[in-house]
């Protein structure tokens, strides 16, 4: 057999479907005069089992799983990789540094470009987006250690 | 007569004028950069918005919206790469036109085409938005519930990829819209002990994630290559017979796209796509449709500007978002302490009509900046992707950030970034599950409150004239849906993406 695409898309929705349900145990449904807090959430992960089980069903339709190509994976990784870090320490770095570390990676790091103008586009980016945010829009960023 | 004037008094004031100008500048610019969509646009800019009124910044972020719908053009027309989804059909005509040296002519099309076409949404959304407001102040829970079914399902009629898919990813939406504690009985659903969560999923970092990070994600910068044919500002104007042959075309892509614009679903996308294959079906050349047909860009660019403007109706009048842009538009409002939805008009005329107002004269503002200012943004394009993409991270997080100055947030809209990238992997269309999040709490409470009105009797929906009436469309458009699926009837999307296939092979 081959698998296909919807075979795997619907089999994530039925296994999400489940684990709703799962997790939706201790909700009351209620009754129709009064509906209680898990009648949509448990409805609704009943219609995501049958969709995905019909995803699945009817999966001859799409293409064989094998013929996805996963060229811009490893690009993916690596910016989400970054940005998480950034994202990390976003509070505990302020702005001004955890931002400039995001780019300087993005540009040095992942896209090779000199380190040099990898650094002074980083500099420069995030000086105009701290005036920007700060002065023209008034709206304040978030504060590091050095009180930028 | 009275309350457009009033508009126009508030969209007249130099600084209105002014964001008015601001949104749209920024706009044309998210419209030619591929990879930023006008949802990751306004998304982003919000928290810039908080400092502003009501008026201000609704008119600043509507400017973008349908900025973005003009940009889009300029780089499917001068690159063969659409800046936005909806310019897509664009791409085939406006680049054959470019490369037969009438770059500047079809950019002028195009950019007239979208001003009459914006102009005509407008005109039709002051006189329609209104007695529809009026009328919906009928509506009690059962109507909005059965409204919503239609709009579920007519979005499922309408997407681009199969019904079940787009179901689904409804579902899910839905699904992540119950997270938090429920409004009626105080429970907390699904949170994790997260207090965040306590408030559910936000839609600024689940848009923001699905289309801005994601869309960087499954764009890796070795596929971006750049090559722009710049035209010369002399070659802008069209002669008389590209003149007469686009005439219909936006004609009929003005009326077209403000009716889709009206549905569901990705309105301004769809209503290009169809426009394109009216235009080509309608044509006495044919064959000329892929080879630089003007009627192959004025038809479409018209349509998804009139589209952009008819998604405004549902939006102000019910306050129901048609897609995912106008459920950050919707988000922007609520922030600012303003309830969208029949009401609108009566309580905050000043904010509904100077929106409307604003946007005569943003179209006039658009047209300005796109034609002489064309080579400026051209340039844009040839900063290099690997620096443009680190910059758009950098605003996906501080603007997810700056909303509610939670992290928790910026999490999510990283997951759902991933998620997004996956989502295009899998051929899945998001934007089904952004407007499934939106209508989430508006459905749940319609539905309970149904019931309970009713002592459990579900057969409310069916005793009331409007309710019962909406949902026999429902059940009508999706008994269509289901005939067309068992038949294995080839649809016009399918049938436009085979012939296009047939004709680049």
């Amino acid at each position: 057999m081959i698998v296909r695409t919807d075979h795997v898309v619907g089999g994530i929705f039925v296994v999400f479907g489940f684990l709703i349900l799962g997790l939706s145990g201790d909700l009351p449904v209620g009754t129709l005069s009064f509906p209680g807090a898990g009648l949509m959430p448990k409805l609704l992960a009943g219609l995501l089992v049958l969709f995905g089980l019909a995803l699945a069903l009817h999966a001859r339709r799409s293409e064989p799983l094998a013929n996805l190509s996963w060229q811009d994976l490893p690009h993916a990784v690596q910016v989400a990789a970054i940005t998480a870090l950034a994202v990390a320490f976003y509070q505990s770095l302020g702005f001004a540094l955890s931002m400039g570390l995001l780019l300087f990676a993005l540009t040095f790091a992942v896209e090779r470009r000199h380190p040099v103008s990898a650094a002074a586009f980083s500099a420069a980016v995030v000086a105009l987006t701290y005036l920007l945010f700060t002065v023209a829009l008034k709206t304040p960023v978030e504060q590091g250690p050095f009180g930028f | 007569m009275e309350s457009l004037l009033l508009g126009f008094s508030v969209a007249l004031q130099p600084d209105v004028l002014w964001y008015a100008f601001l949104g749209c500048l920024v706009g044309t610019v998210v419209g030619v950069l591929p990879g930023i969509g006008p949802l990751s646009g306004i998304s982003i800019l919000l928290p810039a918005t908080f400092g502003l009124d009501t008026t201000k910044s609704v008119v600043m972020l509507a400017g973008i919206y349908y900025g973005s719908q003009y940009g889009g053009s300029t780089t499917s027309i001068l690159m063969r790469i659409p800046g936005e989804a909806s310019s897509v059909m664009t791409c085939i005509d406006g680049y054959a036109m470019a490369q037969k040296g009438r770059a500047g002519a079809a950019l002028c099309i195009a950019a007239v085409g979208s001003w009459i076409a914006g102009t005509f949404g407008v005109v039709m959304l002051t006189l329609i938005a209104p007695p529809l407001a009026e009328f919906a102040l009928r509506f009690g829970p059962p109507e909005y519930a059965a409204l919503l079914v239609l709009g579920l399902i007519l979005l499922a009629y309408m997407s681009s990829t199969s019904l079940v898919r787009t179901l689904v990813m409804a579902c899910v939406g839905l699904l992540l819209g119950t997270i938090g504690i429920d409004n009626m009985t105080g429970h907390f659903r699904y949170s994790f002990d997260i207090a965040e969560l306590g408030d559910g999923i936000g839609i600024v970092p689940v848009a923001v994630g699905l289309f801005g990070l994601g869309e960087i994600l499954s764009t890796p910068s070795a596929t971006v290559v750049r090559d722009v044919i710049a035209p010369r500002l002399r070659e802008l104007l069209p002669n008389r017979e590209e003149w007469r042959q686009s005439a219909m075309p936006i004609a009929r892509g003005s009326v077209l796209g403000f009716l889709i614009g009206l549905t569901p679903g990705s309105a301004h996308i769809i209503s290009s796509f169809l426009s394109y294959a009216v235009e080509r079906r309608l044509s006495k050349h044919p064959e000329e449709f892929g080879r630089g047909a003007v009627a192959g860009v004025a038809g479409p660019e018209s349509a998804n500007n009139a589209a952009s403007t008819g998604a405004f109706v549902p939006m102000l009048a019910l306050g129901l978002p048609t897609g995912p842009i106008t459920a950050v538009l919707l988000a922007a409002l609520m922030i600012h302490g303003v309830s969208p939805g029949p009401t609108l008009v009566n309580e905050h005329p000043d904010v509904f009509w100077g929106f409307v107002a604003s946007m005569y004269v943003g179209n006039l503002m658009l047209l300005a900046l796109n034609l002489p200012l064309v080579g400026i943004f051209v340039n844009v394009l040839r900063v290099p992707y690997t620096y443009l993409y680190p910059l758009v991270v950098m605003f996906c997080i501080i603007g997810v950030y700056e909303v509610s100055h939670s992290v928790v947030d910026v999490w999510i809209m990283l997951i759902m970034g991933v998620v997004g990238y996956g989502l295009r992997k899998f051929g899945l269309d998001p934007a089904p599950l952004v407007l499934g999040l939106v209508i989430s709490p508006i459905l749940e409470m319609s539905l309970r409150q149904s019931l309970i009105m009713s002592n459990g009797n579900w057969t409310i929906f069916f005793q009331r004239p409007i309710a019962l009436t909406l949902l026999v469309a429902a059940a009508a458009m999706l008994g269509l849906a289901v005939l067309s699926v068992q038949r294995e009837r080839k649809d016009w999307r399918r049938r436009l993406a085979e012939a296009e296939a047939s004709d680049s092979a």
